[in-house]
């Protein structure tokens, strides 16, 4: 379970202090399939950032399954992401001089996995989001569509407790949307994932079963469907 | 993480913008190549120098009687040299030896005096010991059947408007202590490479000293070539003990200038080329920064993903160093293929000829470098690129994530 207790991030732009995310208390169960929606500015990212541990908040705790990771120093919360938290990014960020393959091997690879599992598990993780065909393939021979469910593999590749994805969808076109929701709507159900989206893309919202509305940093809506 | 992993994902990134690389892996080539050149260069000048002396005087031992060291004073003789004679010739590890007389004097023409070394020598002997007979530019080198013929060098030769078969006059302090002038004429004139050995040292048989000076009754200098460097030691420290009036040194003992610049040789060029090279390590960080500004997101994405800073910093470190380890061969290449060359054909400097001879040193330059200097100095390159690789290494390690990537 992810929990957030008052949690605040304020940055300083000038003299200004702006308030990104402002008291936010926020309870994600196991296996949920979460949007963060909002307007630009509204604090989706920051509230992301602040749960995966990229970002500090300036107050408040964040509790993932009982562990307070806000106060984890630098180098505990990189080895936590890395077990316990799956990326998928807006702008997929896949490294460019590896393969498909290799790009999702590499997170198995921080963990110490043998080579016999490693191939086995990325090569399963491929065929489950359709791209098993194109492993060999580096990112620039790719598609955005299936450069984000590569992306989407790699997320899963380290067993992850829970994905969170930035608008994974938003330079998509509408048959790649399509497809990479249904490959995590699939994954959420029989594999029992957790995602975290953050978005403003209907498309994703339709297909959320909790719907977490931000404004100025607060929320201001949260809908399960 | 698998390091195998660091360094293909490194190895590959150095080719993601290949042009930049290359202009690094260049600049690289180019600095290790003229790096290892004028360490050739500089090598080669200063053992051309040595050898010069070692061939045309010193030697790789001399023996004197320890007071003629002191004074130079003629009676200060080599004593029981046919003992001594007898030990060099069955010793192996000489190779040829030589007996001379040694006179300070003036030597006087009607152009005017100067003031010259005599070295009274047997030619038969001394030709196996030095070369100046090799170095003879006009005349022969002892070959008439006069006596009292003398070669000198050019140098002098033209400050004295000496020419074959000019008469000199050798002044000097005799045995008792008296003035004794010795008239000779020039047999021939040479050119040892070494303008200041040119101006000083003059030759002439030791026959024609003994006929002069009854009273001087032996030999002043046994100069000796050893089979090998490795042996000069041990035949000095042996030769040593046969007698303690004797004063024996190794060259380098009796040219201190000489054997003291080939010690800072060597310090000098690893101090020269970590200048040279760090002029280079500006162009590898400004490179590598470049690398790593370009790459912010990907960096951050790494760090998101559980990339630990450990890792990271490997990772520049390692890119970094694959830019030298690229460059290295092709500079020891054609390093060695310029050496190669030259050291057969010779770099011909005849145009600052005489500036080098002031030096002693010749004109034409045979190129060598020893095998250690390929090594030592590629070393030195990969170990600048790693200290380069540190500055934007560390910068990346001060990417923030979450703005790298920025969102999540």
């Amino acid at each position: 379970m992810i929990e957030t207790k008052e949690l605040k991030k304020t940055y300083k732009q000038g003299s200004l202090k702006v308030k990104a995310v402002d008291n936010v208390n926020l309870k994600i169960s196991d296996g949920e399939f979460t949007a963060i929606v909002g307007p630009s500015g509204s604090g989706k990212t920051t509230l992301l950032n602040c749960i995966g541990g990229l970002d500090n908040p300036t107050s408040g705790k964040v509790i993932i399954d009982g562990e307070l990771i806000s106060s984890y120093s630098s180098n505990q919360m990189i080895k936590f992401r890395l077990n316990n938290i799956g990326f998928v990014f807006q702008s997929y960020n896949l490294i460019p001089v590896l393969t498909a393959k290799e790009n999702i091997e590499m997170v198995m690879l921080m963990q110490g996995y043998n080579k016999k599992d490693m191939e086995k598990r990325s090569s399963d993780l491929l065929n489950e989001v359709g791209m098993g065909d194109m492993s060999k393939r580096r990112p620039s021979e790719l598609s955005g569509g299936q450069q984000q469910r590569v992306a989407v593999a790699r997320s899963l590749a380290s067993k992850p407790k829970f994905i969170l994805a930035d608008e994974p969808t938003a330079n998509l076109d509408s048959k790649s949307t399509a497809k990479l929701l249904d490959i995590m709507s699939r994954l959420n159900k029989q594999e029992k994932i957790t995602f975290v989206f953050s978005t403003h893309d209907q498309r994703v919202i339709d297909r959320a079963r909790r719907v977490v509305t931000l404004e100025d940093g607060k929320i201001i809506k949260d809908i399960k469907k | 993480m698998r390091l195998i992993t660091l360094i293909k994902i490194g190895w590959r990134n150095i080719w993601r913008n290949k042009k930049r690389s290359l202009v690094v892996i260049l600049s690289i080539i180019l600095g290790l190549y003229g790096g290892l050149i004028i360490s050739s260069l500089m090598i080669t000048l200063n053992s051309q120098r040595m050898n010069t002396a070692i061939n045309t005087y010193l030697a790789d031992i001399q023996i004197h009687n320890k007071e003629f060291s002191k004074e130079y004073s003629l009676s200060d003789t080599i004593s029981n040299i046919h003992y001594l004679e007898e030990k060099l010739k069955n010793d192996n590890r000489v190779k040829s030896y030589s007996k001379r007389t040694v006179i300070n004097g003036m030597l006087s023409n009607s152009t005017g005096s100067y003031g010259v070394n005599v070295l009274g020598i047997d030619p038969e002997f001394e030709i196996k010991v030095t070369n100046v007979y090799t170095k003879i530019i006009e005349g022969d080198y002892f070959e008439s059947k006069r006596e009292n013929t003398m070669v000198v060098g050019k140098k002098l030769a033209d400050k004295l408007d000496l020419r074959l078969r000019s008469k000199v006059v050798i002044t000097f302090q005799d045995v008792n202590g008296d003035i004794t002038s010795l008239l000779f004429r020039i047999e021939g004139i040479f050119k040892s490479g070494n303008s200041m050995f040119d101006d000083y040292n003059v030759f002439v048989k030791n026959n024609s000293i003994f006929s002069n000076l009854p009273d001087l009754n032996g030999y002043h200098e046994i100069p000796i070539l050893t089979i090998n460097d490795d042996v000069t030691e041990s035949l000095k420290l042996d030769l040593q003990k046969i007698n303690n009036t004797l004063d024996v040194k190794f060259w380098g003992d009796i040219a201190v200038e000489l054997a003291y610049a080939n010690k800072m040789m060597s310090s000098f060029l690893y101090i020269f080329m970590l200048i040279v090279l760090s002029g280079l390590s500006f162009g590898i960080i400004n490179t590598m920064l470049m690398a790593i500004l370009e790459r912010k997101k990907e960096i951050g994405m790494l760090m998101s993903i559980g990339m630990s800073k450990n890792y990271i910093f490997l990772m520049i470190c390692l890119e970094t160093v694959f830019l030298s380890l690229v460059a290295i061969p092709f500079s020891v290449l054609i390093t060695y293929i310029t050496i190669d060359y030259f050291s057969v054909s010779g770099i011909d400097l005849s145009i600052v000829g005489s500036g080098l001879e002031n030096f002693g040193i010749g004109t034409i330059l045979y190129l060598k470098l020893p095998s250690e200097y390929y090594f030592n100095l590629s070393l030195l390159v990969i170990l600048i690129s790693f200290i380069s690789s540190m500055f934007p290494a560390i910068r990346a390690l001060k990417i923030n994530p979450a703005e790298a990537t920025k969102s999540i």
